[in-house]
């Protein structure tokens, strides 16, 4: 019976090597090779060299913070307002569908069209921001030339972008909800801060898992907007790591350290995301320890 | 007997005959990618060509704007072995890497020995490296400083010239600001700073050592860091790339540019409100060096993988000739690379700016001709970029670029 249930999986099974086993192997293989310019883009093996130079490398562990960063802020913030979103359109308000249409509209805009928007909203001194804050006499702010300040102009761009990805699938997990137990909280008298904490979050709860998943992939992995709003400057500071993986392969045409830029990512994201499940498990343990 | 030999010679004729008319009239095609204004701008002499050449179905592939995104859109093709292009258009920095990757056909049989004879000083840069010839200019393209003449009677020729007008300029409130560049971390920024270092009298590469902690070097990142602290450049250089430093002069609200020629012939727009009031010239220097101009012309290379070499070098010829250039030059404006052509009366009438570029042309510099040259002016830009954003100071960014620069040079065997 075993041998039926592995025939039945084995078309899954060979797509997902192929899909995924297969290019993370050849990346592996590539990590212990020279191949670049220099070699005439043929391998040359090169033993662990490429892994020491990731790990002496600072621009790599500049980029992993930077990376960190951008998808902690702008992921957090995306959920809070998908959130607020998503609660505001399931209100029984009037012009409720061309609400929603309209603030799907940036999740429908190509990331680079976008991004080139923002620059230009972000302009110091002829974006709209800046000739508001002159005409009300005030000083610009260096929205894409200050370190400080670029890498939330950056998470600003992204928010506006991916909130709405975030509230249409917060706003379908509101619908699964069903009105009954709302009616029921009412008559018992519960305040709409109750009825948030005690049904809709913890109803909620497999959507808000599911959105912040796909966000943090998509975060850690931010490139296109990056590339267009900023260049990865001023002065480096916007960098995410894709972006150095990137330039390594395409422009400096040097494979083998793309890939262990990649691999070295890959493997700092799985550590993440074998401590998030740890404490996943640890904190429901605890609350079943309490109860 | 005798009619079986006459069917036989009758046959084998005509069938040679048939067969002979098969290969004349087999079209070969050839396709060239050229970044979307070149693709445009070519598109009359492309129909000319079609016209003239029967045997040749030549195609144009339009490519992004950007030029690194054409770059990347190449090398992607030629990375997966099986390119479908036969010429691409490249720019001049591109050169070395795309030689070292083995990807372009040497030009020196199909041109011979004096290929680059008819082109004016400072276009024959940048095609040849390791020797042989790897691509033939189409279009020049150089580094100039533009100036407005509505407000000053001739440009500064030294960096304390540029900034004393500037600083008067300011002071009465006729501008905002004094001068505007490219700073923002990319390509662009060590064009910029290529012809300050020159100016200061310094090189990037010298005997293929990196020269960047040099006091030529350090006084030209100074220079760029003094211009922001002082106010004469808006902090926000850090993050302009050619269209926002072209906006910010075109809005009246600067005296000096640096760019491409390009410019020119946006700021002489019938509805440009600058029209008739800018001039250019050379970047300033101190004086004893050279008022230099970063040359960044867009060349023909021909792949290595073309399976149509002989018609594609015709498709180059044409398109590289005297009177190519001179059409382009009439209908776009773009700048041309042979000197017949910048001596062409007729052009000179139509465009009196030419003799000023064929002078600007003539004070080209070329940055580093390195298969890792992406590296090190990626180096270069990123440090160069904190020095204007005012996180580092210019002499630990210029030690720690050249350190840097050191090592990659090092660890990659030097620029061969």
């Amino acid at each position: 019976m075993r041998w039926r249930l592995w025939l039945l999986m084995a078309p899954a099974l060979a797509l997902l090597l192929a899909t995924f086993a297969a290019p993370l192997g050849h990346y592996l293989w590539l990590s212990t090779q020279a191949q670049s310019v220099l070699t005439a883009l043929k391998p040359q093996p090169i033993g662990v060299e490429q892994w020491l130079r990731l790990f002496n490398d600072g621009r790599f562990w500049q980029d992993t913070w930077q990376t960190l960063r951008f998808s902690a802020a702008s992921v957090s913030v995306e959920m809070l307002l998908g959130l607020a979103v998503a609660l505001l359109l399931d209100q029984p308000l009037r012009g409720r569908a061309l609400l929603r249409t309209i603030s799907l509209l940036p999740w429908a805009l190509p990331t680079t069209v976008m991004a080139l928007g923002w620059r230009w909203i972000f302009n110091d001194p002829y974006g709209p921001i800046n000739r508001l804050l002159s005409g009300l006499g005030l000083a610009a702010i260096p929205f894409l030339s200050a370190p400080s300040i670029t890498w939330i102009a950056a998470v600003g761009a992204d928010a506006w972008k991916t909130t709405p990805f975030v509230a249409l699938l917060l706003l379908a997990g509101l619908q699964t909800i069903p009105a009954d137990l709302y009616e029921a909280a009412a008559l018992e008298g519960a305040t709409p801060w109750q009825t948030l904490r005690r049904i809709t979050l913890p109803l909620l709860t497999p959507y808000l898992l599911i959105a912040l998943l796909f966000r943090l992939a998509q975060a850690l992995g931010v490139f296109d907007l990056i590339q267009v709003l900023t260049g990865g400057g001023p002065a480096g500071s916007t960098e995410s790591l894709a972006l150095y993986a990137y330039l390594n392969a395409m422009r400096f045409l040097d494979f083998g350290y793309s890939a262990t830029v990649m691999l070295g990512s890959f493997a700092i994201l799985l550590l993440l995301c074998g401590m998030a499940a740890l404490a996943w498990r640890w904190s429901l343990r605890w609350q079943g320890g309490l109860r | 007997m005798k009619r079986w030999a006459l069917l036989l010679v009758a046959l084998v004729g005509s069938l040679s005959l048939g067969l002979w008319g098969l290969a004349a009239a087999r079209i070969e095609p050839v396709t060239v990618l050229m970044p979307a204004p070149f693709a445009v701008a070519t598109r009359d002499l492309v129909s000319a060509f079609n016209r003239s050449h029967p045997h040749i179905a030549l195609s144009v592939t339009r490519g992004p704007m950007e030029t690194e995104a054409v770059s990347d859109l190449a090398i992607s093709s030629l990375l997966l072995g099986n390119s479908p292009y036969d010429l691409l258009l490249m720019d001049v920095s591109w050169t070395p890497k795309y030689a070292a990757a083995g990807w372009l056909e040497p030009l020196d049989p199909w041109l011979g020995p004096n290929a680059l004879a008819d082109l004016a000083p400072g276009a024959e840069l940048g095609n040849a490296f390791d020797g042989q010839l790897w691509r033939f200019p189409l279009l020049a393209d150089v580094g100039l400083l533009y100036w407005r003449t509505d407000l000053m009677e001739a440009p500064p020729r030294t960096p304390a010239e540029l900034i004393a007008i500037s600083h008067s300029l300011q002071r009465d409130g006729r501008v905002a600001w004094g001068y505007v560049w490219q700073g923002r971390q990319y390509e662009g920024l060590s064009c910029v700073f290529l012809e300050l270092l020159h100016g200061f009298g310094g090189e990037w590469l010298q005997d293929k050592e990196p020269q960047l902690d040099s006091p030529a070097a350090l006084a030209a990142a100074r220079w760029m860091d003094d211009l922001v602290r002082t106010g004469i450049t808006p902090a926000a250089v850090a993050n302009m790339g050619e269209p926002e430093t072209l906006r910010v002069f075109e809005a009246g609200d600067a005296a000096f540019m640096r760019n491409w020629p390009y410019a020119w012939a946006e700021l002489n727009k019938p509805d440009s409100p600058l029209r008739g009031k800018v001039a250019f010239t050379t970047m300033v220097s101190e004086a004893g060096h050279p008022h230099a101009a970063t040359q960044g012309s867009w060349g023909f290379s021909l792949l290595a993988g073309s399976k149509h070499k002989a018609a594609a070098m015709e498709v180059l010829r044409f398109l590289t000739s005297a009177d190519a250039q001179k059409q382009l030059n009439l209908r776009w404006g773009y700048t041309p690379t042979r000197l017949s052509v910048f001596e062409d009366p007729e052009l000179l009438a139509a465009n009196p700016a030419l003799e000023d570029l064929q002078e600007a042309l003539a004070a080209a510099v070329l940055r580093p001709l390195s298969p890792v040259y992406a590296q090190l002016s990626d180096l270069l830009y990123r440090e160069l970029n904190t020095v204007i954003t005012g996180d580092r100071p210019a002499p630990t960014a210029m030690r720690q670029l050249q350190s840097n620069s050191e090592r990659l040079l090092r660890s990659s065997g030097g620029p061969r």
